[in-house]
């Protein structure tokens, strides 16, 4: 939203007005509680986390990068 | 089309004080939904330079600016916020607040595993094709570098025609590659290992914006691609054609950063831009569905978490926040005295349980995305670092620099 003092009223009638229907659009959304949505963000991270090699860290013959192998051709 | 007169009761100011008047009653609203109770001084934001948890420590080299932060840190008495800052960042956040009986993380133990060298000046941004494997990077001097991160062999390079090459992506199919930057055009190359063929002429310029590009991805095919640009706008083009499909506005500056959904079925993508605002989009109407004013300066990075209901972001004001798109307002920061150069590029690891930050004063934090704690610090860029990702797999992540290099991490 460009605030200011405009050249053209007329655009920025319309900029105000798009402003105005795009906040009571917002204001009309459904909503959900705060604790409710921190739970369910643990929920997703605590069934994903076995799944993270990041921090439960899968064998090391398992990760490329961790592996000591050697990446070389024969030419 | 609306007409541009006025109607009857309508004054620009009867306009602006409705505005004014409806941000309140939003703002009223998300504050209904708040029931977790804050602490007035949470101990994860605290003045010690540590990671917090018993055993953990720093990895890298240890240069001598980072003990001059630490002796500033220390010398300090109580924890004040910075001038200019809200209440609000030294309280605790909602997340943490429900998090409290999550066990804390194990010791990290994540090393440089892979140095990518090649490119002749900074490295600006990067991307993974799906096969977790090759990876994309761009840099300042306009050379694009397909790399094999397993054996650090370049696989392809193209020279643009521009410099500040600022967004590359990687086609899902793992055949062609996007990039763009001060040339104000996304422009697709298809990838092909024929040694006969010079990549250079088969590129396709997909899509033209009026300032420069700042970010590209495709979307779940090789046949669109959503970019970001520096004139405020978000577009959504076809590849084949070029043909714009739809174009968002609604940033009052730059856009410098976007995101897609993670689900198959999700039609939305987040944008963070030098408005502070992060926005999130609706792609088949073009609407703004959701907007998030709580940053303090730019906003350099925005990812999904990984069940699509949340967001990460990062940006010049030194924090990364993360905002709930149901509860529709921010619920964690992640911050600390200490920390003061901007945030330039976020991801999360595949549990969302991680949150990766590189930052302006070349290390990358990782975070405890639920307590809020910085989990480690990583030393070795000898520069900025401009971009990071985490590997599709989870397996690794790379980051790249204003030090010219790429860095594997895992």
């Amino acid at each position: 939203m460009k605030e200011g003092m405009p050249n053209n009223s007329t655009a920025s009638i319309s900029q105000a007005r798009k402003a105005v229907e795009q906040l009571k659009m917002e204001a009309c959304r459904d909503r959900v509680k705060v604790s409710q949505a921190a739970a369910d963000l643990l929920a997703y991270c605590e069934a994903h986390v076995r799944e993270d090699p990041l921090i439960i860290p899968v064998p090391a013959s398992e990760n490329p990068f961790r592996e000591k192998k050697f990446f070389c051709t024969i030419l | 089309m609306a007409a541009d007169g006025l109607h009857e009761n309508e004054t620009l100011a009867s306009l602006k004080s409705e505005a004014e008047s409806l941000k309140g009653k939003l703002e009223e609203e998300r504050a209904k939904l708040h029931d977790v109770e804050f602490a007035q001084l949470c101990p994860t934001l605290c003045d010690r330079l540590d990671c917090s948890l018993p055993g953990a420590f720093v990895h890298g080299i240890l240069q001598r600016r980072i003990l001059e932060w630490v002796a500033v840190s220390s010398s300090r008495g109580s924890s004040r916020p910075r001038d200019g800052t809200s209440i609000s960042r030294v309280s605790c956040s909602a997340v943490h607040q429900v998090a409290e009986r999550v066990e804390a993380l194990g010791q990290f133990v994540m090393k440089t595993r892979r140095t990518l060298k090649g490119h002749g000046n900074k490295v600006l941004c990067m991307d993974w094709c799906k096969d977790k494997r090759r990876l994309v990077s761009s840099s300042q001097d306009g050379k694009v570098i397909v790399w094999d991160s397993f054996t650090t062999n370049k696989e392809h390079a193209v020279t643009m025609p521009c410099t500040w090459v600022m967004a590359c992506a990687y086609a899902p199919s793992g055949c062609a590659i996007a990039c763009g930057g001060l040339d104000n055009k996304c422009s697709v190359y298809p990838l092909t290992f024929d040694k006969n063929e010079n990549m250079a002429a088969k590129k396709k310029s997909v899509a033209m914006h009026t300032n420069y590009l700042s970010a590209c991805s495709f979307t779940n095919s090789d046949m669109q691609i959503l970019t970001a640009s520096g004139d405020g706008t978000c577009a959504l083009w076809d590849v084949e054609s070029g043909q714009l499909l739809q174009s968002f506005h609604g940033h009052g500056a730059d856009v410098l950063c976007l995101d897609l959904a993670p689900s198959e079925t999700g039609n939305t993508f987040v944008s963070g831009g030098c408005d502070k605002k992060a926005m999130v989009w609706d792609m088949r109407s073009g609407q703004c569905v959701q907007a998030f004013e709580t940053h303090e300066s730019d906003i350099n990075s925005v990812r999904y978490y990984p069940s699509g209901d949340a967001f990460a972001s990062g940006s010049d004001d030194a924090t990364c926040r993360l905002y709930d798109l149901r509860a529709d307002r921010e619920v964690a920061i992640y911050s600390k005295e200490s920390i003061i150069f901007g945030a330039s590029s976020v991801d999360f690891s595949l549990s969302g349980r991680l949150l990766f930050a590189g930052y302006n004063d070349y290390t990358i934090n990782v975070w405890d995305v639920l307590k809020g704690s910085r989990v480690s610090i990583l030393f070795g860029h000898e520069n900025r670092v401009s971009t990071l990702r985490v590997s599709p797999d989870g397996t690794a992540f790379c980051s790249g620099s204003w030090d010219h290099t790429l860095r594997v991490w895992a």
